[in-house]
């Protein structure tokens, strides 16, 4: 293998955080709750 | 030319098929989470029907036991796997949906207060662990694993700190399953401790917060007292979480200051990256509350929305609880975590009570 090169690329996907997804989701839930999609959630 | 060499590669996973991986999981966590409901609601409307004197066990003591018992005397079926994983993100998810339950000024006042406390506990565990540490011979790595994951916010800290730090995977297998066991323990203990103190729900929160490590257990255990201990449990838990890349970054300097870790070249960076994000969804969510983007019964949909996200987090705190694997990693580690979170543990309770006494609450 002299003289020849060994070319390895690692390509990073873009990924959000659990911690973001977590935002998002949550946010998204508040407004389907505030333009009334999700008019009443019971516990 | 150069040559190409074909590298082995896993073929890209895609969405769906991640997302019905998680299926099973998910739909395992709702069914104890709902089950633990429903046992909650019978098992105290039978007990009266038949004049019986048992005490009220809530739904979320019933939801951790059923995931004990799942995880300790079947096993977990590698099929739920993925899915029970999820629980970290119903945690997350409900911690930002709570944030309607408080108004700015409220989380301006307790956390205010919080934020002296969780100052002072941070500086006594960092403090009190490492001293444990060499007094019982664990290597340092580990030392500063188990310090940094009593001190602020348990296995996110750990797992944050061994990154940068550059810890073996041994060491951090060891102070999860420390840690993990020590949260399983206060579970149990801290609200038996707070009813026999008499302590309000606002002091008892607090404490929870300050002295359980892991979210889910802190959160957890302020439910198991009550609603109000839960809401004030968060709060202080989320003010400790926001902490964390001070002090892993802290930490990261000084082993690169030993030469046994990389230096960090952004330190805003990497306090960005090290950030809890959801505290700031909590936040977002707590000002529109305050504002009256919500009118009051979308802030009680939004607060129930919270406790369901809640609940399949309480099923996946028994389900990974797992008593076979943590006692497979050794008792040292154990010991030193054992010890010094009863120091914490009276330390913080002192400190609760004497700031409950001052602040009147």
């Amino acid at each position: 293998m002299s003289g020849s090169q060994i070319k390895v690329e690692a390509k990073t996907a873009f990924r959000l955080s659990l911690d973001t997804w977590a935002v998002i989701i949550a946010l998204l839930t508040a407004a389907l709750v505030r333009f009334g999609i999700l008019p009443h959630v019971p516990w | 030319m150069a040559d190409a060499i074909a590298l082995p590669q896993n073929p890209p996973i895609s969405f769906s098929t991640r997302f019905f991986r998680l299926l099973p999981g998910v739909a395992l966590l709702a069914a104890i989470g709902f089950a633990g409901k429903l046992l909650e609601r019978n098992v105290n409307s039978y007990a009266k029907a038949n004049h019986w004197v048992i005490p009220n066990i809530e739904y979320v003591l019933w939801a951790i036991l059923i995931g004990l018992v799942i995880s300790n005397v079947f096993g977990l079926a590698e099929i739920f796997k993925p899915g029970v994983a999820t629980y970290e993100f119903w945690l997350k998810a409900g911690i930002v949906l709570l944030g309607s339950r408080f108004l700015l000024g409220d989380v301006w006042k307790l956390g205010g207060v919080s934020l002296g406390l969780v100052f002072i506990e941070i500086i006594g565990s960092l403090a009190f662990m490492t001293f444990l540490g060499r007094l019982f011979g664990l290597r340092p790595k580990l030392t500063s694993l188990l310090a940094v994951g009593s001190a602020v916010c348990g296995v996110s800290a750990i797992i944050a700190t061994k990154g940068a730090i550059e810890a073996d995977d041994e060491d951090s297998s060891f102070a999860i399953a420390a840690i993990l066991a020590l949260g399983a323990i206060a579970l149990f203990t801290f609200p038996l401790v707070g009813h026999s103190l008499h302590l309000s729900d606002r002091a008892y929160g607090v404490w929870a917060g300050l002295a359980v490590d892991n979210t889910a257990e802190a959160t957890a255990a302020g439910a198991l007292y009550s609603d109000a201990a839960a809401k004030l449990a968060v709060l202080t838990k989320t003010t400790r979480n926001a902490l964390i890349g001070f002090v892993v970054l802290a930490y990261a300097i000084y082993w690169a200051s030993r030469g046994q870790a990389h230096t960090v070249a952004n330190k805003a960076a990497f306090l960005w990256q090290k950030f809890p994000k959801f505290v700031l969804g909590f936040l977002l969510v707590s000002l529109l509350a305050t504002i009256g983007f919500f009118t009051k019964d979308q802030n009680a949909s939004l607060a129930n929305l919270s406790r369901w996200a809640f609940l399949l987090t309480f099923a996946g705190v028994g389900l990974r609880t797992n008593f076979r694997e943590m006692r497979r990693q050794g008792l040292r580690p154990f010991a030193v975590g054992f010890i010094g979170e009863i120091a914490i543990a009276i330390f913080t309770l002192g400190l609760v009570i004497a700031t409950a006494r001052l602040f009147h609450f």
